[in-house]
């Protein structure tokens, strides 16, 4: 029974599991430590044939954080919801004015006036939070602050040199905002 | 491993080989040719893209098609989210919200017009000055360094391949030499042999909502009744455009200013019923936006600027009398 | 020993490369498993993303050792990135291989970390290519503590024993799975015998080498 169980895990290191055994096993695997060690004794024999006498995570390491995870109480950030930290890539928050920017874009941008942006938008969950170097000034910009300046960036893209439109669309690439869909009187392909 | 492999075809590089009693380019020489070079030349490169303490790995694919550049960024990082800009249009992929955003393409004209070129001005904004450089990519390469002589710009330090004048590494920095922003290729294919179907956005659109401007923008010339009536020295109004909201009985103004190396983007529009916002500015990289409510109107300012040029350009916007204004007395007709 | 072509390795082990172009990647078996796997944990299930920790502890720690060139810290930040991940493991949304994820989150939590002291982070080393990555960790070997470093070589010797010292049949699934990238269908193949076979030769050899780092690592 045990060589059962530890053959799955075999199988799941190498993404050859079946579906359906996959529940049990990650169930079992939570409840016995031994299994957890023998695990990582799989990754490790794999990771030490392909880089002899690398760098590898000390035997302790998974241990700890799961530790870790245990003790700070870190829970998932919820979807939908706007996790704090977004405001790294930002110095101060733009405006809450809602009206959009850029042709197509103001499409997607778009709050209707007199209405309340905060509730016609449907957020998802924002990157992952940045640590690091505090930033001066305000709170972190909203998905739809965020979303008008990726508007403006690839509209301004078009007109900048050519450093610059790859400067300035690398940004709006990575700024990452969430975009919600809200005015959706475009036509479908 | 990294490599840099040059395939020069004939007609392809537009550069011409230099006499050989010729005297040595100059920075701007090598500024122009980087220019000519980046949009008449077919490539294909992964780089990185840092700034402030994030990196992103893009892979970028540029041909010429008929005169006119196409070209497709993508970021690798995970969100698979890319920009394409065919000969038609520019195209915003977003699969994690299974949305295209569509804009008419408006750069009209030949190509090397199109460009803030580096003109006679320019030693007047900014300080050039050229140096060896050591290799990278396995290339030999010159160093030129764009330092602005005032605080309204940034600076550039760009490592340009010897043979094609590709900027390998290119770095803003601001006033106190810090890098705001940074591309470094690892990885660089130049000259013929790019796949066009490399130009194909790698994200299958199938039912996504392609959401685009219910009519095409016209490029039209200033004086459409909003300017800024100081500019920081150096900037000059390039093109302007009008365009309709979809779904909204407003409009908005986009009206763009060179420098002959950094460019500013103005927008106009007419503000919600909500009230007025405090002024705000933002920054993403190099690129600063600054925003502001003027005579019922938000303006904002967004370039590859520092904070001031763009809070001095926005601020000083105001509605003008088309006759009136100095600025529309020069004005620059673009192309449709 | 038949060897098929050389693949890349199909475990999702993108270790030193850049993340790979969507429009080439194919959803490996590896990643269907994480795939899946995150899904649970998004459901809930805290189980699931400890496995993920356990498959790609060694991958990160050796990414930020790197980024850091200072290997004691390594797991410090390392923790940190994989702390990140499962805060924000709803925003993961399965549009790109699980570990291009972690990958850009452990770059950035190790950057923070520079940045925050002040440091410059390295430039092009994150995205060395295989050999050049190993260059840089044999010079960090060396400025490891000597403990990390004798342990780094005890685990080597120990796990080449073990593989020595299997059968062949062992050792050739083995070593078409972990170092080849080779799918169970297609070391089937080149052995000539069945999947299950395949799977429980892999299984075998692996606990073998298992019962040599146990008193090791204990």
């Amino acid at each position: 029974m045990t060589d059962q169980i530890r053959e799955q895990m075999s199988a799941l290191l190498d993404g050859e599991l079946a579906p359906g055994e996959l529940g049990l096993l990650v169930r079992r695997m939570e409840r016995d430590a031994e299994l957890r060690r023998a695990f990582g004794n799989y990754v490790l024999a794999g990771e030490s044939m392909r880089a002899p006498g690398g760098i590898t995570a000390s035997p302790g390491f998974a241990t700890r954080v799961s530790a870790a995870l245990d003790d700070g109480e870190v829970v998932p950030n919820a979807t939908p919801a706007r996790a704090p930290r977004a405001a790294a890539r930002f110095k101060r928050p733009l405006a809450g004015v809602a009206v959009a920017a850029g042709a197509a874009l103001a499409a997607v941008l778009l709050v209707r006036p007199g209405t309340d942006g905060g509730s016609l938008m449907v957020q998802r969950a924002a990157p992952p939070a940045m640590a690091g170097v505090p930033m001066p000034g305000g709170a972190s910009p909203t998905p739809a602050q965020t979303q008008r300046l990726v508007g403006f960036l690839v509209a301004h893209g078009q007109y900048a040199s050519p450093i610059g439109r790859r400067n300035a669309w690398s940004n709006a690439l990575a700024a990452d905002p969430g975009i919600n869909v809200v005015y959706e009187a475009a036509e479908k392909r | 491993m990294v490599r840099l492999s040059v395939i020069l075809a004939a007609g392809t590089l537009v550069l011409a080989a230099p006499l050989a009693d010729a005297a040595p380019p100059t920075a701007r020489q090598w500024l122009e040719r980087m220019t000519e070079s980046l949009a008449t030349l077919d490539y294909d490169g992964l780089f990185i893209h840092r700034f402030s303490s994030q990196s992103e790995t893009m892979r970028i694919v540029h041909r010429v098609e008929d005169g006119r550049s196409v070209e497709r960024l993508v970021s690798l990082d995970g969100s698979g989210r890319e920009i394409v800009r065919t000969a038609e249009e520019v195209h915003f992929y977003m699969p994690d919200r299974r949305v295209v955003l569509v804009e008419p393409r408006t750069d009209a004209g030949s190509l090397l017009k199109a460009l803030p070129a580096p003109g006679a001005k320019l030693d007047a904004l900014y300080t050039l000055e050229l140096r060896e450089g050591h290799r990278l990519l396995g290339r030999d390469v010159r160093v030129v360094d764009v330092r602005p002589r005032d605080g309204y710009r940034y600076g550039y330090r760009l490592w340009l391949d010897a043979a094609t004048a590709m900027p390998l590494r290119s770095e803003v920095m601001d006033g106190e030499a810090r890098t705001v922003e940074a591309i470094h290729f690892t990885k660089l294919e130049v000259g013929e042999g790019v796949d066009r179907r490399a130009l194909q956005p790698g994200v299958d659109a199938t039912g996504f909502q392609w959401v685009r401007a219910a009519r095409r923008p016209e490029l039209r010339v200033a004086g459409a009744g909003w300017m800024p009536r100081r500019m920081p020295p150096g900037f000059r109004l390039v093109a302007s455009r009008s365009q309709p909201v979809p779904g909204m009985p407003m409009r908005m103004q986009h009206l763009i200013f060179s420098d002959g190396f950094a460019s500013v983007s103005v927008f106009i529009e007419p503000a919600p019923p909500k009230g007025p916002a405090p002024p705000e500015s933002a920054s993403v990289g190099s690129a600063n936006a600054y925003s502001t409510q003027v005579q019922g109107h938000v303006v904002t300012a967004v370039g590859e600027v520092p904070a001031e040029t763009v809070r001095e350009i926005a601020i000083s916007v105001a509605p003008v009398d088309a006759e009136a204004s100095p600025a529309a007395a020069a004005p620059v007709p673009v192309d449709r | 020993m038949k060897t098929m072509a050389n693949f890349p390795p199909s475990d999702g082990s993108t270790d030193g490369h850049e993340p790979r172009d969507g429009h080439e990647r194919q959803a490996s078996g590896v990643e269907q498993s994480d795939l899946e796997l995150v899904r649970r944990v998004q459901r809930g299930e805290r189980g699931a993303f400890d496995l993920l920790v356990l498959r790609y502890q060694h991958k990160v720690v050796k990414l930020v050792a790197r980024l850091l060139r200072d290997p004691a810290e390594a797991e410090d930040v390392a923790q940190e990135a994989f702390v990140k991940a499962y805060r924000a493991i709803n925003s993961f949304r399965g549009d790109s291989a699980f570990y291009t994820w972690l990958y850009r989150i452990a770059v950035n939590t190790a950057r923070n970390t520079m940045a925050s002291r002040q440091r410059r982070p390295l430039d092009y080393e994150a995205d060395l290519n295989e050999s050049e990555q190993s260059a840089v960790e044999s010079r960090m070997r060396h400025g490891d503590t000597p403990e990390a470093a004798a342990l780094s070589e005890e685990i080597h010797r120990t796990v080449n024993g073990a593989i020595e010292a299997l059968p062949e049949d062992l050792r050739t699934a083995i070593i078409l799975r972990e170092v080849e990238g080779l799918s169970y269908e297609e070391i089937a193949e080149a052995m000539e015998c069945p999947v299950g076979t395949v799977r429980s030769r892999i299984f075998r050899a692996r606990e073998a080498i298992d019962r040599s780092l146990k008193p090791l690592l204990d």
